[in-house]
């Protein structure tokens, strides 16, 4: 059923199946979700995302709350803005939400929301025991302190990339992320993909090697393509202009990735900048490798396999592509091997 | 793992949608084999023969108390230290245990003979103290008798101690067979008239059993009161998937103790009117759901089970009649939450114990995506009376809108706490009456199992106990788990071992319920303890404001709408604990 519903007094058109928050959302109009992302579904843990339903008793929560036609929604009544506060509150009453330190500032959902709510010292304290901090593994770190138990990246581990690692161990008071049986991150079966990092909504899952490298806002993105394989994931880097330096990369949710990265795409992104990075073309002479222009590399180059070929024929030539290169280069590499050299030894790096 | 429980393990997986389904029962039965803990070996193991991920199943083996990760003693010893066992001496008894064993609660004497706990509500209110020894429940436990416990077991002996708990009716439907001797024998139920309802049934329709027990006004009895042929009509028409049934035997709400009396003691009872209800509502498969400490239950269900499909009862060819209805018992694992329906279903496909968000609802669904009616024990164990007197002779019994019997469990500071059966509608004093009478002077009731509001002793004076009355009386009827308390009890410390149970039990899933149950409790623990503040006290009124209506579950509602009671109705009692010159009112 598609119609309109409204929502603090403004119709707004929808799509059968949508969900008020969906169509919040795609208007423009802020309802803090901190359980929610479309990856993995609306989950109800959270409990932020309530609105008031004229003729609807109670506070339903939008994220699973079906749009119909002619509701009348309110995301920001009194009634709404004290359960939302009391909750954040209670988010905020344990563990380490120190903004000042962390590297999700500028960025978390949940400072969004206390911000949002005008919260400025938490109203709760709960004392309860020290939880630990696994930075086992190489690229990603688990501040189980700043764990809103949220579920994002358990269901992001099992049910988007399927890689089965993630688990909410004990219960209740004591729910924390464990990964296969309780064992550091590092010892476990995760592959460092960094799902959980890209989803989680607060600091409690980060990137290891951007860690002080620059806030959200210091930092420049571009939207590019993986150079790794041929898959072309769409990824967005962020990069410290001054440093001329890639600080992290996350995945953009469009084909053909939805924002999901392999380790090489999401950690491995330090090679623009490495010194062992060629940057002119190098031509041995006299057992020393040497610069030269471009010109003279390709001269020599030409010269060379005309010369073998027409000594031994085609077939001692053969061109492997390579995945990192575009579609584009690869179709050339194909054509000059088959066309210009004359035999069929052309190969890819992505063909097993 | 033992070959023989590999064996068993995949037999299982075998009968469900998905291998996962057996993950529970899995866990469950290497504990058994291994010595009464699970290794990281054992639970790899698990894993791989049921090809769950490992995450998932650390996730789900950390969630259940019964499940050991760490090694326990030859003898655990399981005390309960909930309201009512408090109220009879609970605490005095675990000092003495502690002093007999040279242990504390948590630890294991140095032999590796006993572990000593503490834990929740064991579903024996009536009968506590409780202890329960590994899978044995020894109950009205006293020192002495702990003292010659001990010696047995000291000498490698179980012993095999029964007690008979206080129980009386006054409609002999529910507990028409209790005091028989060996009513549990399917011979016996029969002799006394037993299975009559279902013969009865197979020669109506499904849809003329469905408006039977919507005309006889039938309502659930597992807490919410919701009519169950009402209920039953919710089911999708014309689906192509299998319906399950579902019987909601978990038992956990402090205070409530009236399941076990049906099944322990008339499990045909029970099984007759899920095998009516499973023919009304279209199910080939009825899971008897029982909390995991009832082991001994669940053997007797297994027991009748399995001599009901001998019978022809159950099975695929009922009374030969071609219709097919079979049973299985499934066995919890220790959490109260999976008494709320979703919860257990979840737990049923062998998962934590996690609420399901809603809708959609179990009738749409529920077990294995499947629409799925879940009834309480005493629900279904009332569908046979219906069917074989009629939906008019259930409805006289009891008040308009509150008809049929109803089991009240009466534990607390009564002369004779137990289980007893009177029509809905029945003076609150009548039962208490029943009971034996008030052991001192009466301070505060509460009527409906520990999630309802307490009422003071002037406030229940004239209740009659039905839906309708408690509702009106700003509490509820619940499940029926009547909690007595004299004047020697303090409401603070009620109040905060209240919230104590909730917080233990929270699945953890929504903030409000991990988070403010918690937060509530350490707020009550430091008024109790003379630290708090009337801070403090506004704080929790305000989270309880804020959490009802705001939870995942309705387990929020459970643990805010009596704790606010108590303090909203005992306010002076709190106040007094603050330290001086701290009330600013
Ligand atoms: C936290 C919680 C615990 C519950 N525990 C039980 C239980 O132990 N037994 C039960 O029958 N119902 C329990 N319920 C109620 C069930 O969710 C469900 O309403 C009931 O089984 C339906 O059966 P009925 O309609 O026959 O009453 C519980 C509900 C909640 C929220
Ligand atoms: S990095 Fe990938 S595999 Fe590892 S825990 Fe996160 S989501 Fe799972
Ligand atoms: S680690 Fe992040 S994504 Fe995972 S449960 Fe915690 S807050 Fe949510
Ligand atoms: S209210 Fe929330 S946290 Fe509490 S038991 Fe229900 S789902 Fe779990
Ligand atoms: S986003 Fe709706 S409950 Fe968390």
């Amino acid at each position: 059923m598609s119609g309109h519903l409204t929502l603090d007094g403004v119709a707004y058109p929808f799509q059968s199946g949508q969900t008020v928050l969906e169509v919040a959302r795609e208007n423009g109009i802020k309802i803090p979700a901190l359980c929610y992302h479309r990856k993995t579904g609306p989950a109800g843990r959270c409990r932020v995302c309530i609105v008031e339903v004229e003729g609807q008793a109670g506070l339903p929560t939008s994220c699973n709350l079906e749009a119909k036609d002619g509701m009348v929604v309110y995301t920001n009544t009194e009634a709404v803005l004290e359960v939302r506060r009391s909750v954040v509150n209670l988010l905020l009453a344990n563990g380490e939400h120190n903004c000042l330190s962390c590297e999700q500032n500028g960025r978390c959902e949940l400072q969004d929301a206390a911000y949002d709510l005008g919260i400025e010292i938490p109203a709760f304290t709960i004392i309860g025991p020290e939880v630990e901090i696994d930075d086992s593994s190489e690229m990603i770190v688990n501040d189980r302190r700043k764990c809103i138990q949220c579920g994002i990246c358990v269901a992001a581990c099992n049910n988007v990339v399927v890689n089965e690692v993630l688990g909410m161990g004990q219960r209740g008071f004591d729910s924390r992320i464990v990964c296969d049986l309780d064992v550091p991150m590092a010892e476990s079966t995760c592959v460092q993909c960094g799902e959980c990092v890209q989803l989680c909504p607060v600091g409690a899952f980060i990137e290891k090697k951007a860690i002080g490298q620059g806030r959200s806002w210091e930092l420049e993105t571009v939207d590019t393509t993986c150079p790794y394989c041929g898959v072309g994931c769409q990824l967005t880097l962020h990069v410290d202009t001054n440093a001329n330096r890639i600080v992290r990369v996350t995945g953009r949710e469009v084909v053909p990735n939805d924002g999901m990265l392999c380790v090489k795409g999401r950690f491995g992104y330090e090679f623009p900048s490495s010194p062992n990075r060629l940057t002119q073309p190098l031509i041995r002479k006299n057992g020393e490798l040497e610069p030269v222009s471009w010109e003279e590399a390709l001269d020599f180059t030409a010269e060379r396999i005309k010369k073998i070929v027409e000594e031994h024929g085609p077939d001692v030539f053969s061109a492997f592509g390579s995945g990192r290169t575009t579609n584009e280069s690869n179709y050339a590499i194909s054509k000059f091997t088959r066309a210009v050299i004359k035999t069929n030894n052309v190969d890819h790096c992505a063909r097993t | 793992m033992k070959p023989d429980v590999r064996a068993q393990i995949l037999d299982l997986a075998a009968t469900y949608p998905t291998p996962q389904a057996a993950l529970l029962s899995a866990l469950q039965m290497v504990q058994e084999a291994e010595g009464g803990r699970l290794t990281t070996e054992d639970l790899s193991d698990v894993a791989r023969l049921l090809d769950v991920p490992l995450g998932t199943v650390y996730a789900t083996v950390s969630y259940y108390t019964m499940l050991n990760l760490e090694p326990v003693g030859k003898y655990h010893l399981q005390l309960d230290t909930n309201i009512s066992a408090k109220l009879v001496g609970a605490l005095d008894l675990l000092a003495h245990i502690e002093q007999a064993l040279g242990i504390s609660a948590g630890e294991t004497t140095p032999d590796g003979l006993f572990t000593l706990s503490t834990v929740e509500d064991l579903g024996a209110c009536g009968t506590c103290p409780v202890l329960q020894v590994n899978d044995r429940y020894y109950e009205k436990m006293t020192a002495e008798r702990f003292d010659e416990l001990l010696t047995s077991l000291k000498q490698g002996v179980m012993p095999d101690w029964k007690t008979e708990g206080n129980w009386g009716t006054e409609c002999n439907i529910l507990l028409a067979r209790r005091g028989k001797p060996d009513s549990t024998a399917l011979a016996g139920y029969v002799a006394d008239g037993g299975y009559q309802a279902l013969e009865k049934a197979l020669t109506l329709s499904p849809a003329e059993i469905v408006q039977m027990v919507k005309d006889s006004g039938l309502r659930g009895r597992g807490g919410a009161g919701f009519p169950a042929g009402v209920k039953w009509s919710f089911l999708p028409k014309g689906s192509t998937k299998p319906v399950y049934l579902v019987c909601n035997a978990d038992e956990g709400e402090p205070g409530t103790f009236k399941d076990r009396q049906i099944m322990e003691f008339d499990p045909h009872l029970l099984l007759e009117g899920m095998a009516v209800s499973g023919y009304a509502v279209g199910a080939k498969q009825g899971y008897i759901y029982i909390r995991g400490e009832f082991a001994w239950i669940a053997d007797i269900l297994e027991r009748a089970v399995a001599e009901a499909r001998e019978a022809g009862k159950l099975g695929n060819n009922i009374l030969g009649r071609g219709v097919e209805f079979d049973v299985r018992v499934v066995r919890g694992a220790g959490a109260y939450v999976c008494g709320e329906e979703t919860a257990l279903i979840e737990s049923l496909e062998g998962k934590r114990g996690n609420p399901r968000l809603r809708p959609p609802y179990p009738a749409a669904s529920g077990v294995f995506g499947c629409p799925t009616i879940v009834n309480n024990v005493e629900t279904l164990a009332c569908v046979p009376y219906i069917v074989l007197e009629g939906a008019e002779a259930f409805s006289q019994i009891g008040t308009p809108n509150n008809t049929g019997p109803k089991l009240f469990g009466v534990s607390g500071h009564v002369n004779k706490p137990g289980v007893y059966e009177f029509p809905l509608g029945v003076p609150l004093a009548k039962i208490l009456e029943a009971a034996g009478g008030v052991v001192g002077n009466l301070k505060a009731v509460i009527v409906g199992g520990l999630s309802t509001q307490i009422l003071t002793a002037d406030e229940c004076r004239d209740l009659t106990m039905d839906y309708d009355t408690c509702a009106e009386y700003g509490t509820g009827l619940g499940s029926g788990g009547i909690i007595v308390m004299n004047d020697t009890v303090e409401i603070p410390e009620i109040a905060l071992r209240t919230i104590e149970f909730y917080a233990h039990e929270s699945c953890g899933q929504c903030t409000p319920c991990r988070q403010g149950s918690t937060t509530i409790k350490q707020m009550l623990k430091r008024v109790v303890d003379g630290k708090g503040s009337s801070e403090d006290l506004e704080n929790v009124l305000q989270l309880c404001k804020t959490i009802m209506g705001n939870t995942l579950c309705p387990m929020g509602d459970a643990f805010s709408m009596p704790i606010e009671a108590m303090l909203l109705k005992y306010r002076a009692e709190f106040d007094s604990l603050l330290p001086d010159g701290s009330l600013v009112r």
